[in-house]
Formats: structure tokens, C-alpha cells, sequence
């Protein structure tokens, strides 16, 4: 073996068209769920629960089925008489309330939007028109729509065999909080909320299935980012093998968490497919996806903080309760509050911590994924108590973060709910950040525009992210690995396939280039694709800030072994002990000595009489790859060490607030980023810019809404506002650069920034309204929301 | 999101369209689609028969007549933002056609179209209110003007037949000593309004304001006329120390604004304060300026 070129240094930024994906996607050459064809392919179009809670009487498609186009109507209990159901495969988990669950609902429905019937017809539009004529008889029941009301005794109850709501209870005690409590020289009690918002990608989900009798085939078209893992359901629900399924996720837009989940739409279509014996297609129309798709974020946290005069964080107990929607969503929607829990000791060194989560089943649309993944909500909370103590006991927020900062040089440092940090020194990290910032300049024009009366503030925020992580936990029979096949043709030309599906994060051109850099050859050569179920036996999908590094890693140890082997032909025609062989520039040299790249390929595949004696023919590999790092699942004190490596990020904002309009205004942000070895900043800077976007969002722009009755009331784009190019903020981005261990050095990318931003905008509002007085525990901070907290107080 | 079935037929002039109308039952205009479209998509209105009036030639342009300005129906919101001749005469529509939407939007949306279909919180409708326009009623019948006062009666209905065809739009032309001011909060460019206050306000030769009209969006169930709210500054030659924000204190207590996931009623009086404050100003400095063109 021949040494490993050191890694380029990440090339700076620059412009033009650099990426391999952009023409297609910029020119609508894209391929896209709803560029799908077939010559007869049928639309389905779902009936869904106009109330929040009801019993099913009875559902009579009788009607629809007279429509002149409609090939069939289907209802849950038909469907569920001869298919598979859905649960969580978390048997484990014994303060898990077990569920199972149909492809459409058949007893009950929990919230509106809720899927009870289906129609196949010529047309979404006859499909649409023959939903009106589906009778459904329904039993209406109490709703209940907020998680502190459904904890209540009297609380409409959405399982009656449970006796409560609480669909998850899990307890955390680590160190020794009540001595933590005891030694304090005081304790700060605080509540802060987050409200509920989607991830919404721009293309929803939806999938097209096609069944072939003849070979007992199903091939289905999804707009998922974990094609591999949905086969492995469909398989489950339809009594298919694996072998006879093959889905393929096609370029996506977007999927942000949202498509991390096995819908029961995906799958239905799977059945109906099979059914009608027509290709079918769904596609989630945009109320669909605003009401019935995966809501994120809503929370509440009681905490209470034990401190020491001198700003030190002893102990810390948080009360979290998640309002989880119908929990009847695999992946498990909890997965996100289990992760807040985990997260909270954040990167501060804080050993005693005790928590208690319980996630509440509301009549309202399921809660699961969305970038950041339950995160922002920990780091939400550890950085406003910094924040708040520091206030309280006259201390600034650097110094507050400086005193509690899990210390340099011990690594790897094992937080109490047992991440093992991998990571570089914090404090670096936040005089880079200060730095960069020009954290004393800002405070000072902030002086001085409150000396003008306007309402300046600055704030500060600092995230340590589970990258990569392993979900059994979360998943049950889906862990953290990763699967890449990596081909050299007989052209000299290399296939890469790898099952990190992309949604946008440009995958075919950086995962070019890393595959590129290890096989000594240029990136032009390389081809990569992603997504396909009948290429690469399996994969573990994009989310997670997974991608760079197992994806990755996987891809480089798969071109480490196809080089190897080349090495190896390669010595045996220079006649040369393999050792001495060096790659570069597509040659395999020896001295002056140099046989193309090409050449060994086609040694491999055509003259196969050249390859060394014994040789197989061939340059193809499929690896798997873990790093052996992880836990399924928690030891017995509660420990779970969930990711191979640890990324870290923080953020300063400067803000300003129009007190007459709660509009903030973001004057300046710096993220200071630490993703490992970079592999391409012109798309991480990407990545960072979109989560910044999405930060900004959910801070001042989004909220879902209820009525009392469980009507949703954001419905459209007109209701549910996000952010649009009106409202970019431009942060300044630096990178620190400490690679991880593993292979490639990555560390991961892509959610780092959204979980640091909200809670960086949040200090700096509470800081530009420090002269009047009014605190920010929540995350919501909107113009009307903001306006309210304002009313509340005289001053304002 | 599609819509049920519907018939359609293309008028070719206004006798058709209303020949089609008193026709049908449940029939609509279709004229730019921009508010009616969706809501067919989204089966909130299912008109069995869509009557498209795009191609009648006669509900285009404006003209001036005895000293008001009539606006075709299917006057285009860009083409009131940007045509020279609107900007000339009527300053204050070009303003507040430009707070519509984004640019496609407005190179579809009508004003004959935003009118008849009352949103609350659409700007044309309050802007009709504030410069106490009316609208011109087309049908089999012939025709009759509406005055604006008459034409609200509530979130997205007017007084007009269902047989009618909204088919002009007439408003005072703009004078000498004319000041006019749309001011709105919307949270992000684009969107309809939170709230949204006009002022239109006149000055006489001396500076002294002679008359002055105030209509809100957002602030009721249809458009809403606050004129009462700025009778204190008739007579004034200069807008005082404080005149400013006693029109918004008094337009938020006129206002009877609702709540909604953009803001509660609460927060719409707030801003609608904000708003009367802002707009009387810039109103003010208008009248008294000798060229003002809408662009200042």
C-alpha cells in the first residue's frame, strides 16, 4: 500500500457553476416525483378525517365508486383485512405505549387530517370529486389539542385503554442532583417554551407504485430520504420479500426531517398498487403536507438550576414535556424529545442532571423530524439559563459560558447522559467567535443605541451536535451504518453509488471529489448516485448530519480497497513489490515509470490475461461501514453514546426591535462552524446559509395553529408564512477545522446552524429589551408574539 | 387540491358576460384568478360556471370624465403601479396597487377583481373606501353605481347581484392640494396585510386641511371607513406636535379589528396606530407639495 494523499485544503469559496447538480436543477431537467410517468398511471387521492377525534361507525364508498373514471375505493378496515401494520419496534422501551396501526385509519381518527379512505381514479381531479361522495359516519369525541391540558385528569383520552395521554415516559438521573441542590448558593427557576412548526420541504412527500403480476415485482417512485429503510416496511405491511421491491428516491426538494418518517401514505400506496394492478401515484398536495405530515418542535420546559454565586451551573433538573400529535408515526416522533434530554448538558461541564420527559398524544397532526432534530430545544434551554443566571448574579454571558465550559484537554469528555465528546477546545471556539464577531464593538454600539432609546441587544449561543447518529433507540431495527459500492469501469471511469439519498446537498459533486481524492483520478470521472434500492443492497438514508460522515467514510473505504487492488495489478506489470507503487494524477507510478489509470482498469475487465496469477477479475466493491463507536441502546445507568463524533458551532446575533411593531431586525450574525475536515465550503456555506433561513423562520415568521376544537388553522402558504427571499439574513461564516477521528476526519454538517441561531436571536431580543425589563424564555418570537410580551409589561 | 367541475365560457364583451351571468346560477367572473383560483383549487368556492371576462376589451383602461377617473374592471394591479398616466392622475392607486403581492401577482390581479372580491384585508377595497369611490354594476338590466359605503357588507360579500358585473371603477381624480397615503404592516413582502391604513387628505390654497378621508384593511369585516377618527385635523393648516399619533390612538379605538393567526385584534389595533400615524404624515407632506407624483 502506497500512502494516502493528504487531504486539499478546502478551496475557498468562488462562483459559477461548480456543481454538477445545478444545470439540471436550475433548467427543470430535474427528475422529480411528479415527472414520474407511466402510460396508465392512476391517481389516488385520500379521504381524511374532517374532525380531530372520532369514532369510525361506519365508511360507505359506495358512492364514489359510481363516479365515471374511479377504478376503485378502498377503506381501512378493507385494507387492513389483508395487509401488515405499522408500529414503532421499540418493544424495549417499557414506558412506551405499544401501538399498532393500519395504512388508513379504522376504528378511530386522533386528528383532522387524518387518512380514512382512498380513491383510485383516471384523474387527481375525478379522485378528488369522488372523495365527496364517500360517507363516513362518525361518533364525534372531545378533542384535546394542548399537552398540558392532556395531561390533565379530565382530559378527553385518545387511548382509552391507556388511562392517561402520555404516550412516552422516560426519567433521567445522572450524578447527584439533590446534592448539587443541596451545596447551591441558590436556584433559578425558569420555563420556556417552543411552539410548534413543520419542516416543510418544498416538493412534499408522495410516491408512484407500480406492480407487475407477472414477476410479483413492486416498484415504487418515493420522495423519502431513507428509500432503503421504507423497502424494509412496504416489506413488512405487504408480505412482499425484499428482493421482490425495489424503490427509488428520485431527485428530491427538499426533505428536512420531514421525509425521515414511513408514511402510511407511501405504503397505502404500496397496497393499492398491488390492488387496482394499475400504476398509481400520490401526491402530497400543500394542505396535505401543512396538516397531516410531520409537525416539529413544541415543547415545554420547567427547569430548575442549582448555581453558585460565582455563575458555576451544579445541577440542573428538567421537567420537558413534548406535544407529540398522534404518536401513531414510524419513525418514532418522540425521537426528537429523547434527543432534547440528551443534549442539554450541551458543552458545558455539567455532571449532575436529572430530567423527566414526558411526550403527550394530542389530537393534532403527528410531531417528529425537523433539522436539528429536538436540539435547538436543549440548547434553547441550557444557553438561556446561562443567560438569565448571569443576569441575575451580574455576570456577562461570556463569562458565564467560560465558567461552566467543559475544560480543554480532556478528550474524550463523557457528558453525563454519556455522549463522549470528541471535540476541539470551546473556549478556542469562542474567542474565534468573539472574535470574529467583534463581540466588544457590538456591545458597545449596542451602549450607544440605547443611549438613543432603540432597543439594541447581542447574544450569544454555543451548540455541541450528535452527528450520525445511531437510532435503534429511536428506530428499533434501524441503527447508524452506512453502505457505498464503488465501481472502476473498463473505461477507467468509476461509478459510485452510496446510500446517503440527497435531498439537495449536492452528494454527486462532493462525493465525487472525495472518492476522486482517493483513487487519484479527477472528479470529472466520477459518477455518484444515490437512492436506489436495487443498486446498493442497503442504506441508511441523509439525515442526522450523517451524510459527509458515513456516507463518506464509506465511500473512502471502499475506494481504499478497489486502490489496493489496483496497486496490486499495477505492481505486477511494472513488475514491482506493491509498496513502492505511488497514485496520482490518474497514473500508477513506479519511479519514472507510469501506467494510466485506464489501463489498469481495462487490465481488470478486458485483458484480463495481465492481471497478477490467481487474480479475480473485476474492480468493484460494496463496504459496509460503521464506526463501532455507538450504542443501540442506553446502558443501565441511562448512558447512551448515540453518535461516532461530535460537532460543534456557535453563533452571535445583534439584533434590533421596533417596539411599536415587535418587528427584530437582524442587524448582524456570525456562525463559527466546526464540521471536521470540510469537503467543499462553497456547499457547506450552503448548507449553513439555508439553515440560517430556516432559523430565522421559526423564530419570527412560523407557527402552526389550532383552533379548541383541533381545527387546524394554518392550512395554506397564505396562513403558514416561511420565510422567503424578502427575509434572508446574510450571516458571516467561519470554520475552524478539527477533524474527528474517524475516517475522512468528518465531523458532519447541515444542522448545526439552525439548532444555534434561534437561541443566539433569542438572547440578543432579551438583551435589546433588558431596559425595559422583559425577559425571552420563548422561542416564538414573532411580531405579534413579541408584541404581546411587550403589552405585558408598563414600560413597553 | 383541485377544483370540482365547472363550466366556462370566454365573453368576448360585457353583453356577453352578463348575458352568461343572468343565466346561471352559482356563476362567477373569472377575472385575473389570483384570489379565486385557490379557493376553487381548495373546493372553498365552487361556481358552476366561470365567466371569464379577460377578453373583453372594454373593461380595460381609464379614462377621465367630469372630474373623476373611471378604471376599467380589468385595469391590471401592475399596470395602476406603473402606467405614467396613472401615476399622473391618480398617485395614490399606482402606491397602493404597488403594495400588492409580488410583481406576478400583480401582473394578473385586477382591480375590478380585488373589489368584488372583498377580502378584508386586501388594500384596493380600502383604498376604494378611503377616496369614496364607487364602483359601476353591469347587467341584462343595464347599469347602476354602487358607492363604496354601499358595497361592503362583509368579509368577501359586496351588495352586488349575483347577476352583476363588476365592470368600472370610478374615483375623484386627483387636484391641486391632494395628499394620499396607503400605509401597511405585512410580515413578510407580498403578503396580504396585517393591517393597512389610508389616509386621503386635502389642503387648500393656505396649507389648511379642508378634508380628509381615513379606511383601514384588517381592521373589520370589510374594508372600513375611520374618516370620523381625523375630523380634529379638519381646519388645521399644520400637523401639530403629537397630531400624528392622535389619529392613531383615534383610529385604533374606531377600528373593530378580529383576531387571526397573523394577529390578534389586540395587535391589529397596535399596528393600525402605527399605521394612521405614518400615513397621515406622509399624506400631509404631500398635499403641500406641488409635485407630488406617487413616487415620494
Amino acid at each position: 500500500m502506497t500512502a494516502v494523499a493528504p487531504p486539499q485544503a478546502p478551496p475557498e469559496p468562488t462562483t459559477g457553476v461548480r456543481r454538477r447538480e445545478d444545470t439540471r436543477f436550475l433548467c427543470g431537467q430535474g427528475e422529480y416525483l411528479g415527472d414520474v410517468q407511466r402510460p396508465d398511471l392512476k391517481h389516488i387521492a385520500i379521504l381524511r378525517s374532517p374532525l380531530a377525534h372520532a369514532r369510525i361507525r361506519d365508511v360507505d364508498v359506495s358512492g364514489a365508486l359510481t363516479l365515471p373514471g374511479v377504478i376503485g375505493a378502498f377503506t381501512g378496515a378493507e385494507l387492513a383485512a389483508d395487509t401488515g401494520t405499522f408500529s414503532h419496534h421499540l418493544e424495549a422501551i417499557p414506558t412506551l405505549r405499544q401501538l399498532t396501526w393500519s395504512v388508513l385509519a379504522t376504528d378511530k381518527v386522533r386528528f383532522v387530517g387524518e387518512p380514512v379512505a382512498a380513491v383510485v381514479a383516471d384523474s387527481r381531479y375525478i379522485a378528488e370529486d369522488a372523495l365527496e361522495l364517500i360517507e363516513v359516519d362518525y361518533e364525534e369525541l372531545p378533542a384535546v389539542n394542548d399537552a398540558e391540558a392532556a395531561l390533565q385528569a379530565d382530559a378527553p383520552q385518545l387511548y382509552e385503554d391507556w388511562g392517561d395521554n402520555v404516550f412516552l415516559y422516560i426519567p433521567g438521573a445522572h450524578g447527584d442532583t439533590e446534592a448539587a441542590f443541596e451545596a447551591a448558593d441558590g436556584v433559578l427557576t425558569e420555563r420556556f417554551t417552543h411552539h410548534r412548526i413543520i419542516g416543510l420541504p418544498m416538493e412534499g412527500h408522495g410516491a408512484m407504485g407500480e406492480f407487475d403480476p407477472a414477476t410479483g415485482r413492486l416498484e415504487m417512485y418515493v420522495s423519502t430520504q431513507i428509500p432503503h429503510q421504507l423497502r424494509t416496511v412496504v416489506s413488512e405491511i405487504t408480505g412482499l420479500s425484499e428482493t421482490k421491491i425495489r424503490i427509488v428516491a428520485p431527485d428530491m426538494g427538499g426533505g428536512f426531517g420531514n421525509k425521515i418518517h414511513m408514511f402510511r401514505e407511501e405504503v397505502l400506496v404500496a397496497v393499492l398498487a398491488m390492488r387496482v394492478r394499475h400504476p398509481v401515484v400520490w401526491r402530497q398536495d400543500r394542505t396535505e403536507s401543512l396538516t397531516a405530515s410531520v409537525h416539529s418542535r413544541q415543547q415545554t420546559h420547567k427547569v430548575e438550576v442549582a448555581y453558585r454565586n460565582d455563575g458555576r451551573v451544579l445541577g440542573l433538573r428538567a421537567d420537558i414535556i413534548a406535544d407529540v400529535g398522534s404518536p401513531e408515526l414510524y419513525i418514532l416522533g418522540s425521537g426528537p424529545a429523547i434527543v432534547t434530554t440528551a443534549i442539554i448538558p450541551n458543552c458545558y461541564d455539567l455532571q449532575d442532571y436529572a430530567f423527566e420527559l414526558r411526550c403527550v398524544a394530542t389530537n393534532k397532526a403527528h410531531m417528529g423530524g425537523y433539522r436539528g432534530y429536538g436540539q435547538g430545544q436543549a440548547v434553547f434551554l441550557i444557553e438561556r439559563v446561562l443567560d438569565l443566571l448571569g443576569e441575575k448574579l451580574g455576570i456577562d454571558p461570556v463569562t458565564m459560558r467560560r465558567v461552566n465550559m467543559i475544560p480543554d484537554g480532556q478528550r474524550p469528555y463523557i457528558t453525563a447522559t454519556g455522549a463522549v465528546l470528541d471535540c476541539g477546545s470551546f473556549h478556542d471556539q469562542l474567542t474565534d467567535l468573539l472574535e470574529a464577531a467583534d463581540y466588544d464593538g457590538a456591545c458597545r454600539e449596542r451602549d450607544e443605541a440605547r443611549e438613543e432609546d432603540r432597543l439594541v441587544g447581542v447574544g450569544l449561543a454555543q451548540m455541541v451536535e450528535a452527528t450520525a447518529p445511531n437510532i435503534h433507540a429511536l428506530a428499533g431495527q434501524f441503527g447508524g451504518y452506512e453502505m457505498a459500492m464503488l465501481a472502476v469501469q473498463p473505461d477507467g471511469k468509476v461509478t459510485v453509488v452510496v446510500g446517503t439519498k440527497s435531498q439537495g446537498q449536492s452528494h454527486e459533486t462532493v462525493f465525487a471529489k472525495v472518492a476522486a481524492d482517493e483513487l487519484g483520478i479527477s472528479p470529472d470521472d466520477v459518477t455518484v448516485s444515490d437512492g436506489d434500492t436495487g443498486v446498493l443492497p442497503y442504506g441508511t438514508g441523509t439525515w442526522g448530519s450523517r451524510s459527509a460522515v458515513m456516507g463518506g467514510g464509506a465511500i473512502i473505504k471502499a475506494a481504499r480497497q478497489v486502490r489496493e487492488k489496483m496497486v496490486a495489478i499495477a505492481a505486477g506489470l511494472l513488475d514491482a513489490p506493491a509498496d513502492q507503487i505511488t497514485v496520482s494524477d490518474g497514473f500508477f507510478r513506479l519511479g519514472e515509470a507510469a501506467i494510466p489509470f485506464a489501463q489498469i482498469a481495462a487490465a481488470a475487465y478486458l485483458h484480463t490475461f495481465l492481471l497478477p496469477p490467481g487474480m479475480d477479475p473485476g474492480l468493484s466493491v460494496i463496504v459496509g461501514y460503521d464506526s463501532f463507536s455507538t450504542s443501540p441502546f442506553p446502558d443501565e445507568r441511562g448512558k447512551l453514546n448515540v453518535s461516532p463524533t461530535y460537532a460543534t458551532a456557535a453563533a452571535a446575533a445583534v439584533v434590533e426591535v421596533d417596539r411599536a411593531t415587535g418587528v427584530v431586525s437582524v442587524k448582524d450574525l456570525t456562525i463559527l462552524h466546526d464540521c471536521g475536515t470540510v469537503m467543499d465550503r462553497v456547499v457547506l456555506d450552503g448548507q449553513i446559509h439555508g439553515a440560517v433561513m430556516q432559523a430565522v423562520g421559526q423564530t419570527f415568521l412560523e407557527e402552526l395553529h389550532y383552533d379548541e376544537n383541533g381545527q387546524p388553522l394554518t392550512t395554506t402558504l397564505l396562513d403558514y408564512t416561511i420565510p422567503t427571499f424578502g427575509d434572508v439574513v446574510e450571516p458571516k461564516i467561519v470554520h475552524r477545522e478539527t477533524p474527528s477521528d474517524l475516517i475522512g476526519g468528518y465531523r458532519g454538517a447541515g444542522e448545526g446552524a439552525i439548532i444555534v441561531t434561534p437561541v443566539a436571536l433569542a438572547a440578543a431580543v432579551h438583551d435589546a429589551l433588558k431596559p425595559l425589563g422583559v425577559p425571552i424564555t420563548q422561542a416564538n418570537l414573532s411580531p405579534p408574539r413579541l408584541r404581546d410580551l411587550l403589552r405585558g409589561h408598563s414600560a413597553a | 387540491m383541485k377544483p370540482p367541475r365547472f363550466d366556462y365560457v370566454a365573453a368576448g364583451t360585457v353583453a356577453e358576460a352578463v348575458a352568461a351571468l343572468a343565466d346561471a346560477e352559482d356563476a362567477r367572473v373569472l377575472a385575473g384568478g389570483q384570489s379565486l383560483v385557490p379557493l376553487m383549487n381548495l373546493r372553498l368556492a365552487r361556481p358552476s360556471l366561470l365567466v371569464d371576462v379577460n377578453g373583453v376589451a372594454a373593461l380595460s383602461g381609464f379614462e377621465v370624465r367630469n372630474g373623476t377617473l373611471r378604471f376599467g374592471a380589468m385595469c391590471r394591479h401592475r399596470f395602476l403601479e406603473t402606467d405614467p398616466d396613472v401615476r399622473e392622475r391618480a398617485p395614490i392607486v399606482a402606491e397602493t396597487a404597488g403594495l400588492i403581492g409580488h410583481v406576478h401577482i400583480r401582473n394578473r390581479g385586477t382591480l375590478g377583481g380585488s373589489i368584488a372580491h372583498a377580502d378584508p384585508v386586501a388594500e384596493l377595497p380600502a383604498l376604494l373606501v378611503a377616496l369614496g369611490g364607487q364602483v359601476v354594476a353591469s347587467s341584462t338590466a343595464g347599469e347602476r353605481t354602487i358607492p363604496a359605503a354601499e358595497l361592503f357588507e362583509g368579509p368577501f360579500t359586496t351588495s352586488l347581484e349575483p347577476s352583476e358585473l363588476l365592470s368600472a371603477v370610478e374615483i375623484p381624480a386627483h387636484r391641486q392640494g391632494d395628499g394620499g397615503a396607503f400605509s401597511e404592516f405585512v410580515l413578510r413582502h407580498g403578503d396580504f396585510a396585517t393591517a393597512g391604513v389610508a389616509v386621503i387628505l386635502h389642503r387648500d390654497g393656505s396649507g389648511t386641511c379642508d378634508a380628509l378621508r381615513v379606511a383601514g384593511c384588517g381592521l373589520g369585516p370589510t374594508p372600513v371607513d375611520l374618516s370620523a377618527a381625523g375630523e380634529f385635523l379638519l381646519g388645521e393648516s399644520a400637523l401639530g406636535s403629537g397630531a400624528a399619533e392622535e389619529l392613531g390612538s383615534r383610529v385604533a379605538a374606531a377600528a373593530e379589528p378580529t383576531g387571526d393567526v397573523h394577529g390578534s385584534a389586540k395587535y391589529r389595533r397596535e399596528l393600525a396606530a402605527v399605521l394612521a400615524a405614518d400615513a397621515v404624515r406622509r399624506a400631509w407632506a404631500r398635499a403641500g407639495s406641488s409635485d407630488w407624483s406617487g413616487r415620494g
